[in-house]
């Protein structure tokens, strides 16, 4: 198909309107965030910075957005230890009921997020949990386990079990094994997936919506719930801070495990 | 390790602290689970996943049961005993067939959309010969995935919004303002721009699958790209396609932020139902039948894309790995 100029322009073309229909709610964010005067106006009236000092010093802000550092850490601290054993049991061992194991563990992807965020409700509520912050993680750990386990599972299915075999044959025992050879062949798998739990986690709304009270509000709802009334620069301000996350998290990723390794074929 | 390693290790004094550390859980280890078969082992690994996945399980029983217990209106408690009565109240109004009706219509057309615009995207992403251009795809793909709906539906409100970006672009040339915020043609754009991301992440792979040789084959036998797109690309992409079409349509179905902030109140999906059945009207067992009823609507949809487009993709995929 390659080769063909007309295909190039077609091609091309609907490429270059993606990127344009991909940016254009971020860069908007992004010049929104410098406006001067009390709304957003096109063209803007001015650029200052005064939206973002007002977000630092508001306090609500700033405590919903620790709030959600803490549920997403929370979240990762959770995923990477019971996502790595999880992915290495499908990966490395038969198993009974394989296919019937992989469905249950796929629930996750399957249950919407709106019923499994109220049936979390009525379990943490029944637990009288609810109002504290670790439920929160708990949750957007259970609703994006999937992504842990395949991200891990894609690097199991690259290593070589005769590693680990040689490994035991001199006298390692299975924990040393384990921490030793097969941890650090799944290491880009982990890594992977460990940043895609936090941001997933950082950007969780709908869940987060039904575990939360007014005391306990994470960042995505306050946005949420900030958006109802006029629309302000505020918000475009706060809303940078999660381009600037997405951002760093690209960069480690790129940096650690290469964004291309999306593209293969598996 | 050294060759003469005895069968019981017992930490050496030159050992390196993380090494002892390691040998002392270890010796955890066996202490725990010493004695259990070997067999047992990946069962032990699965727990904690299962366990936790098993509060999703808890949750959707809470809320099937809940489901076939109706409202007591005298003293606002779900009833004791089980009926169908939440099930016929939503199949009796017409305004929940509306909502359903809205909602696989938004969820057909966003998966269309997304499809259409996502292989070109990720064709051109696998296929460039520059390693900077396919970069920069995967930068201007990542940075919206990694950036939540909530904050993507504000940026579209100041775009779209009656007194935004199109607005004022259209002022300055003289054209009446359109209002496009609020209706559903808003919450489809902000739809297609969110599942864009997923949608070419999923065909990536499939994109990569096929060898360029074959396109080169069917080129040189003298059919024009849009055959070639159409015998070759098409079906050869078709188990990213369908994958990348499930998971599209099964988040749109389902999807709530986009509706709730795009659509401003009139443009309810089955989503905001469900909320509004919780936490507006306070009547869990209907908001929980309206739930149920979501859950199976949405496996039965995907069960029939399986059946008219084939699970044999599924299929394939197994033998292959075999």
């Amino acid at each position: 198909m390659s080769g063909s100029r007309s295909l190039k322009l077609t091609v091309w073309a609907l490429v270059w309107f993606d990127l344009i229909f991909l940016a254009v709610p971020t860069v908007i964010i992004l010049i929104a965030s410098f406006t001067a005067s009390e709304i957003i106006r096109f063209p803007p009236e001015g650029l200052s910075l005064r939206w973002y000092e007002s977000i630092l010093v508001e306090g609500g802000f700033r405590e919903a957005f620790w709030r959600s550092f803490v549920v997403s850490v929370i979240c990762t601290a959770l995923a990477v230890p019971i996502g790595t054993l999880a992915a290495i049991a499908l990966a490395r061992y038969r198993l009974a009921f394989a296919t019937t194991i992989q469905i249950y563990l796929l629930l996750p992807f399957t249950i919407p997020l709106i019923v499994s965020g109220l049936g979390l409700m009525l379990v943490f509520g029944e637990a009288r949990v609810l109002g504290n912050l670790w439920p929160v993680g708990v949750a957007t750990c259970a609703i994006n386990i999937p992504f842990m386990i395949w991200s891990v599972g894609s690097s199991v299915n690259a290593l070589d079990p005769d590693l680990e075999h040689a490994a035991a044959n001199c006298g390692a025992p299975p924990l040393l094994t384990f921490a030793t050879v097969t941890l650090p062949a799944v290491a880009p798998g982990v890594i992977t997936g460990a940043l895609l739990m936090f941001i997933l986690a950082f950007n969780e709304f709908i869940v987060s919506l039904m575990l939360v009270d007014a005391r306990i509000v994470t960042l995505p709802v306050l946005i949420y719930n900030s958006i109802r009334s006029v629309i302000t620069p505020d918000l475009a301000a706060v809303s940078v801070v999660y381009i600037l996350v997405a951002f760093i998290a690209i960069r480690v990723l790129d940096r650690l495990v290469g964004l291309e390794i999306f593209l293969k074929s598996r | 390790m050294t060759a003469e390693a005895a069968p019981a290790p017992r930490p050496a004094p030159d050992r390196s602290p993380g090494l002892r550390l390691l040998f002392a859980l270890e010796a955890g280890r066996a202490a725990v689970f010493g004695r259990m078969p070997k067999s047992l082992t990946p069962y032990v690994f699965l727990l904690p996943a299962a366990l936790l996945i098993g509060l999703l399980v808890a949750g959707m029983a809470y809320m099937v049961d809940q489901s076939f217990r109706e409202l007591d209106r005298a003293t606002f408690r779900l009833a004791e005993e089980w009926s169908l009565g939440n099930y016929a109240t939503i199949l009796d109004r017409l305004v929940y067939w509306k909502i359903i009706g809205r909602t696989v219509l938004a969820a057909v057309v966003v998966t269309a959309g997304a499809l259409v615009l996502a292989l070109p995207y990720a064709y051109a992403m696998v296929r460039t010969d520059s390693a900077r251009v396919r970069k920069a795809l995967l930068i201007g793909l990542f940075l919206p995935f990694f950036i939540g709906q909530v904050v993507r539906a504000y940026g579209w409100l100041i775009v779209l919004g009656n007194q935004g970006l199109v607005n004022a672009t259209l002022g300055a040339v003289g054209i009446e303002p359109v209002k496009i915020i609020y209706t559903y043609p808003a919450v489809l754009i902000g739809l297609v721009q969110y599942m864009l991301p997923f949608a070419v992440l999923m065909l990536a792979p499939a994109v990569t699958a096929i060898p360029r040789e074959v396109e080169l084959a069917s080129q040189s036998l003298g059919a024009r790209w849009p055959s070639t797109l159409r015998h070759v690309i098409l079906p050869m992409a078709k188990p990213g396609l369908v994958a990348a079409g499930v998971v599209v349509f099964t988040l749109t179905i389902t999807d709530f932020a986009m509706p709730e902030i795009m659509g401003g109140g009139s443009n309810d999906f089955i989503a905001s139902a469900i909320y509004d059945g919780f936490f507006a009207v306070a009547d869990a067992g209907l908001g929980s039948a309206l739930a149920v009823i979501l859950v199976m609507l949405a496996s039965l949809l995907v069960g029939v894309i399986f059946s008219l487009v084939g699970v044999g993709t599924l299929g394939y995929r197994q033998r292959r790995a075999a």
